[in-house]
């Protein structure tokens, strides 16, 4: 099994800042904190012209779903009534500008079931659902997470002081994902660096595909190659090499990083109000609170795009066919019609959905894991290194980015 | 709860399985073998959190039937 102190930390932190050049493209150099904008465009009007970043005073070019498409119109919605009809209107809002087809040349995210549409991303989706409904949880934990989390706690245990962003939450998802699929632990770290280079990862899972092909075993790559897609005359077809890379990238890119920084926005969080921190950690059952509350106070993506496909009047904006239309969750999950006191951390509030993870039928496929991924992280962590505390001479940790929101690093001392 | 209040249904040409509704209301909500969701009898949470799990589906496959659509 995994040997995780055999991780390349330099190269780890290179590639798990947000300040990083691997990270700049989403925004990862946005240091204002948009929420006080945020709100007061929230206040003035539920749909306004523009994107998300422009709209926050964010000058450089930012690249997310749904951008840049500089040829179209693009509005940008801001309350929780507005984004969550959006997401719920798959016909007039898509999540892809064209009608993919359903043979594709080149893998990549582009071609995967998140730029699918209809019936097509239903039978595409319904292929890996089984592997990542709640049930399916403990199977994550036993197989890929558990031993992977405290390995990394063994690591640092002995030291007294860490620092968990990159240290421990980023390399839970990446090596949780990859391990899952089969990938050797030496490759985890090339997978993340090479995630904008399709061909490549294709070529890292191509050998594994064959092998499991011939010899299934228990991980993700086996359920792709023993999947069944059923076409629209009840045709059953395997999937191709080409569609299993396809899903592949993006399980890897949605499975590597977004757990990462929301895992380190909860523990943030958390560091930031002690007396919290010693409730969740003499009362256990407050961590999914805690969690699901860091995912509506500050969602790691706050921003989803989608496509409109006919002339439609949206929450007082007329919105023309072909233009994009930006859902700021991040904005609709602080909504003062939907919260009292929206921006207070409060895990204790009344339990009601957030769009933390989007919604509608493209919501996150891998929330259940990634949900997993935080309350073992996390529980471990108090269960292991006692009177955990933020480094009182260390750097702070500040929230940054624009489309993929994190901790600039998390330095922590204990014992 | 008595079944004068009404028990959930699902709509199981909207419903894709997201498992968010047993999130919220896991004493009410399973998934079946083609994991689609499915209300557990007797459902096994009070009103209001059923009521919660219904507003988070994603995919608006769940609503609040009546007593006479149960059959």
């Amino acid at each position: 099994m995994t040997t995780v102190q055999g991780l390349n930390r330099d190269r780890l932190k290179e590639l798990f800042d947000l300040r990083s050049s691997y990270n700049t493209l989403m925004g990862g150099d946005f240091q204002t904190d948009p929420y006080p904008l945020w709100a007061r465009l929230r206040a003035e009007a539920p749909v306004h012209d523009g994107t998300v970043h422009r709209l926050s005073g964010y000058s450089g070019e930012a690249f997310f779903q749904g951008l840049p498409f500089p040829e179209v119109p693009h509005f940008s919605a801001f309350t929780f009534a507005a984004c969550d009809a959006a997401l719920r209107d798959e016909v007039t809002f898509a999540s892809s500008p064209t009608v993919l087809g359903e043979s594709s040349e080149t893998p990549g995210f582009e071609t995967s079931m998140l730029s699918m549409n209809g019936a097509m991303h239903r039978r595409y989706r319904a292929l890996v659902q089984p592997s990542f409904v709640p049930a399916k949880a403990g199977w994550w934990i036993t197989k890929w997470i558990e031993e992977t989390v405290q390995l990394l706690v063994d690591g640092l245990v002995d030291q007294g002081r860490a620092e968990l962003n990159v240290d421990f939450c980023a390399a839970i998802p990446i090596l949780t994902i990859t391990h899952s699929f089969g990938i050797p632990i030496e490759q985890a770290l090339e997978v993340r660096a090479s995630l904008s280079q399709p061909a490549k990862i294709a070529a890292m899972l191509a050998p594994i595909v064959a092998a499991r092909r011939e010899d299934p075993q228990d991980d993700l790559i086996s359920v792709l190659v023993q999947a069944e897609l059923r076409d629209e005359d009840g045709v059953h077809q395997r999937l191709s090499d080409l569609e299993i890379y396809s899903f592949a990238i993006l399980l890897l890119l949605a499975g590597s990083g977004t757990t990462w920084k929301q895992m380190g926005i909860v523990l943030t969080a958390l560091l930031e109000r002690p007396e919290l921190l010693a409730a969740v950690r003499s009362d256990r059952s407050l961590l999914r609170p805690a969690i699901e509350e860091a995912l509506r106070w500050t969602p790691t993506d706050p921003m989803f795009s989608r496509h409109v496909t006919r002339d439609t009047e949206f929450f007082g904006k007329h919105l023309p066919a072909g233009s994009v239309l930006h859902l700021c969750l991040g904005a609709a999950n602080r909504d003062p019609a939907r919260w009292d006191r929206p921006d207070e951390f409060d895990p204790r509030r009344p339990v009601k959905r957030s769009l933390g993870f989007g919604g509608g039928f493209h919501i996150c496929l891998g929330m259940h894991v990634a949900r997993a991924e935080m309350l073992v992280g996390i529980g471990a962590l108090l269960d292991r290194l006692p009177n955990l505390r933020l480094d009182p001479d260390g750097p702070q940790p500040r929230y940054i980015g624009m489309y993929e929101r994190g901790a600039t690093e998390i330095p922590v001392v204990f014992g | 709860m008595s079944a004068d209040q009404g028990v959930a249904v699902v709509d199981r040409t909207r419903c894709v399985g997201s498992g968010m509704c047993i999130v919220y209301a896991p004493g009410t909500f399973a998934h079946d073998a083609e994991v689609k969701a499915v209300v557990l009898d007797p459902p096994g949470d009070d009103l209001e959190t059923i009521e919660t799990a219904i507003e988070a589906c994603p995919t608006s496959a769940l609503r609040l039937g009546g007593e006479q659509e149960e059959q």
